[in-house]
């Protein structure tokens, strides 16, 4: 298919990129891109592009305010993979973000693209959630902040107004030091899609805190607080009880890349994988 | 020529650099002044009456230049069969089947204006389905079948929707079976995948003012495009020219002849102005060609000795809605249909199937994989039945010298020996010799055999020539698609002529109008035939050579010799350089003998003769065959279903190894395409509407670096082919046949389960466990070899039922298991 005809500006700062949307209607942000041309080719029509890459400040990773870390929107996600801080307050954040595409995808994707185009088969949505991230999104008026779990409303739909434009991901401090298992089953090894995964996450002072998350198996990426519930109260002999609490708390379909029953099937398999490595 | 210097060596690809640079340029890279850019009206329907096509509005988007329909050019192509006008006239026949194409200034203009390209169809009931379409009755994809042109040795059934059907009758298949101490049935499937090059197919194609044609396309055939253009358009060959640019993959996709006809046929309504016609990646997937979908079912009947006498092979084909190419896949599939295997009696059947679906064409294996799927599987269960060794059961059984194929050939010892391939795959995988079985850990092994599919005169030609520096220059028309002909026909080249290779020039991007006739770059033919043909042209070098030195030292042609760039005197010494000679030699008085020195060459396969129109019987139907086998070894992860190939170990006897890096990279090649294929690949067409279901690279999945076996090892046998170039013979496709069914076979022998339709994924796998886990439950027999669904029937009983049925519906056709 053609890429059909559009206008592409960058912004230098989130102030032109706000006019720069604002002046034309049809207009949309685009960070790394790999998103939004794809649909462009095929479903999306888009006048103009507004390209965010450009803009120093939305390209810095940053200690926040709480002690936590906050990621601008245009970072890359192999820059997020590789950022030493990151990789060691958020190890479960990097084994989800690095397992996007191939290094070259990585290269340009971005961590609040992949938010944005709220997909339920995105890989760093789930990590997001079980980390309890905050979404900060401007638009002319004003600036507000989202927690993520409330970001995601179905397939492709999120809680972002129109016009409004995520300028960071803040990860708290909270969740600093949760080791994360990711388990992704995918039709080839390679640059796919998940057909269904599963992040299991453990940290927390003292008594272990367990976070549960699923991919590809709902409208949304999906946080499982029953599995987590039972493994904080009862430890690790409450496997199989939160592996089933899993199954029965996703809704998957059948499409391209697997069918429902082998989803939840999986859903099961894998959380109860995820977790036995974490135990 | 016994001890040889540079064939069997790893010299450098002779086209490494200029792939690597990026200097070489590729159809798609070409601009010509003033190209028009092309779009393809394509059929939504997959099977609908056309009532009218009209064109006005499109014709109203500004920088459309030129516009074709059916009813402008009602002529006919295909390769053996003349079933497909360039557009559909009065009935389209599959999804994408092209109505009408636009030509415009720009890639938009004509997107733009093919939207407004209206359309009237009145929907017709489709075949989705090869078992539907050949039940009596079914609706017919082609009620013309009866008028169209077809070669001679292609056999289609008018009032049907059988596109070709090839028998095999060998010995007396009922009486054997009859006297068989077991007899076993099972039905195995494949369905349609694509090639997926990473160059979509492409054409440029111009009609100057004097009405020369010139086409500039992606294609393995320059000679044939030309051919079939000149058929199709009514065209004398004289003013036709095809140039084949580098290309980037073919598999089989690009033989024959796809998007040129469009190309042409909107040149000629854009007089002087060059059209560019490229595939989508879409497009690439549904409209330009696939591989065939099979449905196999086979009946073998053994004595008590376990040794095979009776066999029978009912092939259903998937052609899609026509046949050019694709029924000569179901040809070879017939006269190849016993496999690697010697069976005394047999009963085959092989039949194309029209259906209103993508089009089947030639893909790398020219169905020899997919019928390697059943056999190889239905030869492992029978073993596994019979509590025989998989590998023993087919050394018992196996092709080899003094036996007979299926189409009662005599094998002699350079036919080539499977059981040399079997036996070193058993020896690296120790197959046999194993220690103690890991759960869900398995090995498993596959047999493959292939022969060129081509009329019996295809040809290869070859011209060479020296510059005045003695530069030796071939030009041939074999396509290098990756498998590194060039720097074959360079290593022959510089072993017969004692020349470095850094002196030889292989002119590998042919013009029809320049270049030395080759009929096509498929079959595995093209070291080969391409290197028969360098030869035997560097024996008419060498004498023309020897005939000018032998004036200028004084000396008897037969005591010179060729060395080091010299042509010398053995008894003196003395010598004359090629410099001197290539271009005239020139006396010290100044009076030059000789001239130019150039020659062109060529090969024609020796003695094939035509099958027997009954029976297919037939002592030299093909010029060689190319025996081999894989292994696998597999761990099995029973809650996903995944499986993890731990190594795949290859042989095959390729009579001489003329270069073992190339060969290599072929076999890991071949591998890799049999895994994609073995394990993920499935084009997918909807069973309702037959659209395509995952025509992208996002939903159809090939295998990436991640997802080949962890370690790949290939080993080769030599004995020689008596005709081939310094006793070499084909092996190109043959990589790929046995992958599927050697996973299948290890999956098995790891937990007992049978997958009968390709691809093998994850999900079948873990659905197939869960089922064999079930039966155990319930208390059914739970020893492995009754998890397979191998029926052992009572000889007397089988016997009744196979007699008798002798139509092509004697095997009931059953759609395979999922699992
Ligand atoms: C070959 C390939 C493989 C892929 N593999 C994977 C995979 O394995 N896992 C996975 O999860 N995804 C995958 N993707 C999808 C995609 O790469 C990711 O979702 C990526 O993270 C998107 O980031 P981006 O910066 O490219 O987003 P873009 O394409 O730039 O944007 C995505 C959407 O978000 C909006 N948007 C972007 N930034 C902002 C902002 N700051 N504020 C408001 N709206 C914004 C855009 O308007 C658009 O609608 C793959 C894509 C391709 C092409």
């Amino acid at each position: 298919m053609l890429l059909p005809r559009f206008e592409y500006r960058a912004a230098r700062t989130v102030g032109e990129a706000l006019t720069l949307w604002a002046e034309q209607p049809g207009a949309r942000f685009m960070a790394g891109g790999t998103d939004l041309i794809a649909q462009m080719r095929t479903r999306r029509k888009v006048s103009r592009v507004v390209d965010i890459k450009q803009i120093p400040e939305l390209n810095q990773i940053r200690e926040s305010e709480d002690g936590g870390v906050a990621i601008g929107a245009a970072v890359a996600l192999s820059a997020l993979c590789e950022h030493p801080r990151v990789r060691e307050r958020y190890p479960a954040l990097v084994e989800c973000a690095c397992q996007v595409g191939a290094y070259a995808l990585r290269n340009r994707a971005t961590l609040a693209g992949n938010l944005c185009n709220a997909s339920p088969a995105a890989d760093t949505a789930v990590a997001l959630l079980a980390l309890e991230a905050k979404v900060v999104a401007t638009n002319m008026d004003r600036s507000r902040v989202i927690p993520v779990e409330e970001f995601f409303l179905g397939p492709g739909k999120s809680a972002l107004e129109e016009g409004e434009l995520v300028t960071e991901i803040v990860l708290p401090a909270r969740s600093a030091g949760f080791q994360g298992s990711y388990h992704r089953q995918s039709r080839r090894r390679g640059m796919d899609l998940a057909s269904v995964a599963v992040l299991v996450a453990k940290g927390g002072e003292g008594a272990p805190r367990y976070r549960v998350g699923l991919v590809s198996v709902a409208p949304t990426p999906l946080r499982v607080r029953a599995a987590e519930e039972l493994m904080e109260r009862e430890g690790p002999s409450a496997i199989a009880r939160a592996a089933e609490a899993a199954r029965l708390a996703c809704s998957p379909i059948t499409d391209a890349r697997a069918s429902a029953e082998y989803r939840r099937e999986m859903v099961g398999v894998l959380t109860a994988r995820g977790l036995a490595a974490l135990a | 020529m016994s001890q040889t210097k540079i064939v069997g060596t790893s010299v450098p690809r002779v086209d490494g650099l200029e792939k690597v640079t990026g200097a070489a340029l590729y159809t798609g890279d070409l601009k010509f002044p003033r190209m028009l850019y092309a779009e393809v009206v394509r059929s939504p329907h997959a099977h609908a009456k056309v009532l009218a096509v009209r064109v006005d509005k499109a014709l109203k988007v500004p920088g459309v230049r030129a516009v074709a329909t059916g009813r402008d050019f009602p002529f006919h192509t295909g390769i053996y069969m003349r079933d497909q006008t360039i557009f559909a006239i009065d009935r389209v026949r599959f999804v994408g089947d092209p109505v009408a194409a636009l030509a415009a200034e720009t890639p938009e203009a004509a997107h733009e204006a093919a939207q407004l390209v209206e359309v009237d169809y009145e929907p017709l009931p489709a075949i989705l389905d090869v078992v539907e379409g050949i039940k009596p009755g079914a609706p017919l994809v082609h009620p013309d079948l009866g008028k169209y042109y077809v070669e001679s040795f292609i056999t289609p059934k008018p009032g049907t929707n059988i596109c070709n059907h090839l028998k095999v009758r060998k010995g007396d298949y009922e009486g054997a079976l009859a006297k068989c101490a077991h007899v076993f049935e099972n039905t195995f499937t494949v369905p349609q995948v694509q090639h997926v090059p990473m160059e979509p197919h492409i054409s440029v194609a111009r009609v100057d003012l004097s009405g020369k044609v010139e086409v500039h396309t992606s294609a393995q055939s320059p000679f044939t495009v030309r051919h079939l253009l000149c058929h199709c358009f009514n065209l004398p060959h004289g003013d036709v020219e095809v140039v084949v640019p580098t290309v980037g993959g073919g598999f089989g996709g690009k033989a024959g002849i796809n998007l040129e006809p469009i190309a042409v046929a909107l040149a000629m309504k854009a007089p002087g102005r060059p059209v560019r016609v490229a595939a989508t990646r879409a497009e690439e997937f549904y409209a330009t060609v696939v591989r065939q979908g099979l449905t196999a079912t086979l009946v073998t009947g053994v004595d008590k000795k376990n040794k095979v006498q009776a066999q029978k092979m009912y092939y259903l084909w998937d052609c899609g809605g026509y046949g050019g190419y694709g029924v000569n896949v179901v040809r070879a599939a017939g006269y190849t249909c016993g496999g690697a295997y010697h069976f005394p009696n047999v009963w085959g059947d092989s039949i194309g199937v029209y259906t209103n679906k993508p089009v089947g064409s030639a893909y790398r294996g020219f169905g020899m994989q997919e019928i390697h799927w059943a056999l190889e599987q239905q030869m492992d269960r029978v073993a596994h039945e019979l509590r025989i060794d998989p590998v023993e059961f087919r050394l018992l059984n196996c092709l080899g010298p003094k036996k007979t194929t299926v189409t009662g050939q005599l094998l002699e010892k350079s036919s080539g020996r499977v059981d040399k391939c079997i036996e070193k795959v058993d020896e690296v995988l120790k197959l046999r010799a194993r220690g103690k079985k890991k759960p869900f850990h398995g090995k498993g092994i596959a047999c493959a055999v292939k022969a060129p599919a081509m009329p019996n005169n295809a040809a290869s030609s070859v011209i060479m020539k020296f510059a005045e520096d003695e530069m030796l220059e071939i030009l041939i028309s074999g396509i290098d698609i990756g498998q590194g002909l060039a720097t074959v026909a360079a290593q022959y080249a510089a072993e017969a002529l004692d020349l470095p290779m850094e002196r030889i020039r292989v002119r590998m991007r042919p013009r029809t109008d320049f270049s030395p006739y080759d009929w096509q770059t498929v079959a595995s033919r093209q070291t080969w035939a391409t290197g028969n043909a360098v030869l035997r042209g560097c024996e008419d070098l060498k004498r023309q050579l020897f005939e000018v030195g032998a004036q200028a030292l004084g000396a008897p042609v037969s005591r010179l010799e060729l060395k080091d760039r010299k042509v010398i005197d053995k008894k003196t010494k003395k010598s004359v350089p090629l410099a001197a000679i290539v271009v005239g030699y020139q006396f010290p008085d100044g009076h030059t003998i000789g001239g130019p020195v150039a020659t062109s060459a060529h090969h024609v396969p020796d003695g094939l003769l035509f099958l027997h129109p009954e029976t297919s019987q037939c002592s030299k139907p093909v010029a060689k065959w190319t025996f081999g086998a894989q292994g696998v070894e597999l761990t099995v992860d029973p809650e996903t279903g995944n499986l993890r190939i731990e190594r795949l170990v290859a042989c095959y006897d390729v009579g001489k190894v003329v270069n073992p890096g190339l060969i290599k990279g072929q076999t890991f090649g071949g591998i890799v395409q049999g895994v994609g294929t073995g394990v993920m690949e499935e084009l997918v067409i909807d069973g309702k509407d037959g659209r395509p279901r995952n025509a992208s690279l996002m939903d159809y999945k090939i295998p990436t670096a991640l997802d080949i076996p962890d370690k790949m090892e290939a080993f080769y046998v030599e004995t020689p082919q008596l005709d081939g170039p310094l006793g070499a013979r084909g092996i190109g496709e043959h990589t790929m046949i046995p992958t599927p069914a050697a996973i299948a076979n290890a999956l098995y022998d790891a937990c007992g389960i049978r997958i009968d339709s390709m691809p093998i994924t994850a999900e079948k796998v873990l659905k197939a466990l869960k089922e064999k886990q079930r039966r155990e439950k319930e208390g059914e027999d739970v020893q492995p070899a009754a998890a397979s669904v191998a029926k052992v029937r009572p000889p007397a009983r089988a016997t009744r039922r196979e007699a008798g049925r002798e139509r092509p519906g004697g095997v009931r056709a059953r759609r395979g298991r999922a699992k």
